[in-house]
């Protein structure tokens, strides 16, 4: 186990997704959710995937887990290097001993998450067991059930409970105690705090937080809420409609100058405290329908700043010290106003 | 799991059966018809059942014969107390096979789908077409008349409609959330299937079997009946009411008694099963 330190180490590239698609096909359509997304992530480090509901957080999330809908899910493109090897390739065998032990989930609903017939002493249990059975004894696992419910705050007596016994907030400690159980390299968190109310949602992401320095356990944190990255992540990803629209650091996102034309949206989404302004500043129109994409840039129907060769052209990704923007405004194809 | 904490799990689970009354009568019923039947030899002698006594004939209740006498002078009591062992092993055998076929076969088509689920149901849909006791009497009159054939007979009969209720109860199981998770805790098909999925589908379950075993019952009696079942002298409920059917006004005693042994042991298995599924089921803890 790592010395607890107060400041994330950030260590060697853990996970890389190289141009990754997926398609999810049915006999009568085929819905293009993941559409050549590329980032990486180091040890240590926080990622955000911001976005709207249907942009492609959740498909991301399941395909680095493999865990996408046999039946309709394929991944047309692009590889998933973690730990240096190409998960596509895995079978479900060699998944499943890399499932709750280097990567684990966090999910977003905690009230459908736990299964209700097994005591959550069990259930954190659960991975540990699949995974270190014969290094550990039972009465080894149930100790480190005990440790890690004391880490989520749950008294360790309650570790014979059920999960209808618990809040909505206590069952999301027993969740992320069970994602924690194994301490994997890589932590995916799908809008954990969704389903909670404010004053919890608080308390689970600085958890998450000081697990994450404690353990050096890498983490995509899935969210639509910019507050949320705000207060967790390093790196920020904004996705719509299955693209990786603006990727930087926090700071390119939150202070940068040049914003791709959907984050500043989002930014103007949020009500804010200071300024008096009589309404909201939504972005008009809705998410294009995945089955039928623009032919250019995804965002040119709703686009206050759209041009003709928006809707002709894909635009390519322009890159400014690590900072990457998907839009025609900058880069070579920049138009002169 | 400690010994002691499994010690307290059935400490729990049974001061929660002990809590529904329906449930413990249930309960006392079902351990004196089980009784009846293990301790058959020790009431009365098995040759009591066969003897045939010509002045007895068809006679009522008395002293002599609690339950009176059948049409061959037999004494009925005797052959209701040793019927219980055939009648029992019958229901209990072929309700707990067919459960456990029904389980295999039901969650592997419910579970995995697709292809799986396509042949499992399309070979159902054929036995469904087939009347069960024309599907048992096909099996009997195939395989010969005994106990065992009577046994594989029935169960075969009633495999079909476990393995669609089964199915049918995995399949919304199976697309819970906590069956995801379990997925990427890293559990195999198997450890899902036998400890996320089942046993959240389980209510169902119990309760058509322990429904089933009376109408297990009363197949074999029906079978019975036709000559292919257990074959005479040897008592068995079923075979006791069909044959009493005859006498159904001369002597509706003979009707009356084996009658009332199916009827209250098929309520005995129906209230304990009620009794397991409320028991069982954690969210419905006090």
């Amino acid at each position: 186990m790592e010395e607890y330190t107060n400041q994330v180490q950030i260590g060697e590239k853990l996970l890389e997704i190289k141009d990754l698609s997926i398609v999810y096909k049915t006999d009568l359509e085929t819905v293009r959710a993941v559409n050549g997304i590329s980032f990486s992530l180091r040890e240590g480090e926080t990622l955000g995937l911001v976005g709207e509901t249907g942009a492609g957080k959740t498909t991301t999330a399941l395909g680095i887990m493999k865990l996408l809908p046999e039946r309709t899910a394929r991944i047309t493109s692009g590889q998933i290097l973690f730990e240096d090897r190409d998960i596509c390739g895995l079978d479900n065998h060699e998944m499943q001993q890399i499932r709750g032990q280097k990567i684990s989930m966090i999910f977003q609903d905690p009230m459908t998450a736990l299964n209700p017939v097994l005591t959550v002493g069990e259930q954190i249990g659960e991975a540990l067991y699949l995974h270190h059975q014969k290094e550990l004894s039972p009465k080894e696992i149930e100790q480190k059930v005990e440790e890690t419910l004391e880490l989520v705050g749950i008294p360790k007596e309650r570790k014979n409970e059920y999960p209808y016994q618990f809040s909505g907030g206590m069952r999301q400690r027993v969740v992320i105690a069970i994602a924690l159980v194994c301490n994997p390299r890589l932590l995916i968190a799908d809008e954990p705090t969704t389903a909670l109310d404010v004053t919890i949602q608080a308390q689970i992401l600085s958890m998450i937080c000081d697990l994450q320095r404690k353990y050096g356990t890498s983490v995509i944190m899935i969210t639509h809420d910019l507050g949320v990255v705000a207060e967790t992540c390093d790196q920020v990803a904004i996705m719509y409609a299955g693209e990786i629209v603006e990727y930087g650091t926090l700071a390119d996102i939150f202070t940068g100058e040049e914003h791709h034309p959907y984050t500043t949206g989002l930014f103007g989404s949020i009500p804010s405290l200071t300024e008096n302004s009589a309404r909201l500043h939504p972005i008009e129109g809705l998410m294009p329908d995945p089955t039928d994409l623009p032919k250019g840039c995804s965002f040119s129907p709703r686009c206050g700043k759209c041009m003709e060769i928006c809707r002709q052209q894909k635009p390519d990704v322009y890159e400014k010290e690590g900072h990457q923007i998907r839009c025609h405004l900058f880069g070579e194809g920049k138009v002169k106003e | 799991m400690s010994k002691s904490r499994k010690h307290a799990q059935l400490a729990e689970f049974w001061r929660r059966f002990r809590k529904n009354k329906t449930a413990v009568l249930g309960l006392v019923i079902l351990i004196i018809i089980l009784s009846m039947a293990l301790f058959a030899d020790l009431i009365v002698p098995y040759s009591k059942c066969i003897d045939q006594v010509g002045a007895d004939r068809l006679q009522g209740s008395s002293m002599a014969h609690f339950f009176g006498t059948d049409e061959l002078g037999r004494d009925l009591f005797a052959r209701v107390v040793h019927g219980s062992r055939y009648s029992l092993l019958i229901g209990l055998a072929t309700s707990l096979m067919a459960l456990v076929i029904g389980a295999v076969l039901g969650a592997s088509a419910g579970y995995f789908g697709g292809w799986v689920d396509n042949v499992i149901s399309r070979i159902v849909d054929v036995f469904m077409c087939v009347p069960p006791i024309l599907l048992s009497l096909a099996v009997v009159a195939a395989l010969g008349t005994n106990l065992r054939n009577l046994i594989i007979a029935i169960t075969v009969s009633c495999v079909p409609g476990n393995v669609r209720l089964i199915r049918s109860v995995v399949l919304t199981a199976a697309e819970q959330d906590y069956v995801e998770a379990a997925k990427s805790y890293g559990a195999s098909n198997a450890r899902i299937i036998f400890r996320y999925v089942l046993p959240n589908a389980m209510g169902p379950i119990i309760v058509n079997t322990t429904m089933s075993i009376s109408d297990m019952m009363l197949s074999a009696a029906g079978l019975s009946f036709i000559g292919m079942g257990i074959q005479p002298p040897s008592p068995e409920w079923g075979a006791l009411l069909s044959n009493a059917q005859i006498y159904l006004f001369s002597a509706p005693h003979m009707l009356l008694f084996p009658g009332l042994c199916i009827l209250f042991s098929s309520l005995a298995f129906n209230l304990v099963g009620d009794g397991l599924t409320d028991a069982l089921d954690p969210k419905l803890k006090d």
